[in-house]
């Protein structure tokens, strides 16, 4: 006999109403999670790009450094690295970031890490060919990555971003748990009042596709308009 | 121009060059063959430090390449390379691949640099393909969109790495007839080529390259008429025998 799940006292009765009446009520929640989501990619990218970088630059050090930090970022949740910053280091420094700060800090950190291997990913799948004609005609090491090993990496790297993108923007729901008014955490403030668990978090999921979708469509339009520079004429 | 003295490379344990000595003077054109991995084209990629050497010297216009003082960027501008590969920029204009350095390198105001680099595209019979990319040339409008580019900074030296192998025999054709243009104005040039027909028809020297030393050199006449050393006159008649 599987176990049955305890149930509202009342039978169950899908109400869509609810459902629409919920929506508005969630765009506080909404506007959290963009501000975690936009802020944390920010610092993330400029994050993943110096580390990245880092992984494929000659001093050793740079490169352990920033292998070291993929290494501890990826194999750690980002839960438990959200309740180490927030509830953890405090202990240790006697200071309480604000809740906020503190998600945009995981979301940069742990996107940080993901993205640094899409950097180094995608410059080291470029033709070394192109690095070796860059230096012939005298460009430095660095111009040569500027003017013509970034842009066409950038271009390679447009997909796996805009999954990382799409991954951090759910991961922020994780945020709930240490304080954080976004999205989920705002639904469920809804449910603990009217108890309709069912409407409210099918809300909660319908607002997230929504802001996945523009994400992904997003990153299309992006990604045509860089290939169609190069097939005009 | 170019001095290169007991000249060592190694990858790890593998010994490529085992001392190449070889010197060209300005306006020459000398021709490396050999058979594959015999070191003929990492010559010519220590010329420009695209490989550091192991040992010895390497003396590019004045400048010795294994001097730390060296700036190896400016040696670059003096000697230009056409790859196998061709290696344009995918995502560039044919004229920005050839505008490219002036511009960056040369500091050259970007009217000019297209100045030049029409010149150039014109020169190569390239100057209505200016504003396409890369991918829409064929294999031999694309090494003559590199020997523009390499042009472009206007070396005094032009060090071709096998320019025509990885091309459809077609079009092989058109790109010599660029690089025997170049010859005939005088551009100093290392072409590294299995191309025995233009080697005897252009170069003033060839050089055969064997083992990770030059086996025997000369001026086509003799070099192709009466090679002396056995191991050429092996590698000459199996090219031969292939119907190159």
């Amino acid at each position: 006999m599987p176990a049955s799940v305890p149930r509202h006292p009342m039978a169950f009765q899908f109400e869509p109403s609810v459902v629409v009446d919920t929506l508005p009520m969630l765009m506080r929640g909404v506007w959290y999670t963009i501000y975690l989501t936009v802020g944390g990619l920010f610092f993330g990218f400029l994050l993943g790009v110096t580390a990245g970088l880092m992984k494929i630059a000659r001093p050793w050090l740079a490169r352990k450094v920033a292998g070291t930090y993929v290494e501890l970022i990826r194999g750690t949740p980002m839960l438990v690295q959200a309740m180490f910053l927030y509830y953890g280091v405090p202990m240790a420094v006697g200071i309480r970031i604000p809740p906020l700060m503190a998600g945009i800090i995981v979301i940069a950190v742990n996107s940080g890490a993901y993205i640094a291997e899409i950097v180094r990913g995608a410059i080291q799948s470029i033709n070394v060919g192109q690095t070796e004609a860059g230096r012939s005609i005298g460009l430095t090491r660095a111009q040569t990555m500027r003017y013509i090993i970034w842009p066409q990496a950038f271009k390679r790297m447009i997909p796996p971003l805009g999954n990382q993108f799409i991954i951090s923007l759910k991961d922020t729901s994780l945020l709930m748990v240490i304080g954080v008014g976004e999205l989920l955490r705002t639904g469920q403030e809804i449910v603990a009042v009217n108890f309709r668990a069912f409407e409210v978090y099918m809300a909660v999921a319908m607002v997230y596709l929504v802001m996945t979708m523009s994400i992904a469509k997003a990153l299309k339009m992006l990604e045509n308009r860089l290939i169609n520079r190069t097939k005009r004429a | 121009m170019i001095e290169i003295r007991n000249l060592h490379k190694s990858f790890g344990d593998l010994q490529v060059l085992k001392g190449v000595d070889l010197t060209v003077s300005a306006g020459e054109v000398v021709c490396i063959i050999g058979p594959s991995g015999s070191g003929k084209s990492t010559v010519l990629r220590c010329i420009n430090r695209l490989e550091t050497p192991t040992s010895g010297t390497v003396v590019v216009d004045g400048h010795d390449i294994m001097d730390p003082r060296t700036d190896i960027n400016y040696v670059r501008t003096e000697a230009g390379m056409v790859f196998q590969q061709f290696n344009l920029f995918p995502h560039m204009t044919v004229l920005d691949n050839v505008t490219l350095g002036p511009i960056k390198v040369r500091r050259m105001p970007k009217a000019d640099a297209e100045h030049l680099g029409y010149d150039l595209l014109a020169k190569v019979g390239l100057a209505s393909k200016a504003d396409a990319f890369p991918e829409q040339l064929s294999g031999g409008q694309k090494q003559r969109v590199a020997i523009a580019r390499a042009l472009a900074l206007q070396p005094k030296v032009i060090l071709f790495d096998e320019p025509t192998s990885a091309l459809d025999p077609e079009l092989v054709g058109e790109v010599l007839e660029v690089m025997k243009k170049l010859a005939a104005e005088g551009m100093t040039m290392i072409v590294v080529t299995h191309e025995m027909g233009f080697a005897r028809e252009v170069a003033d020297r060839v050089i055969f390259i064997d083992q990770g030393v030059i086996q025997e050199e000369g001026a086509p006449k003799d070099f192709f008429g009466n090679p002396k050393n056995p191991r050429l006159r092996d590698f000459l008649g199996k090219i031969v025998g292939t119907g190159r």
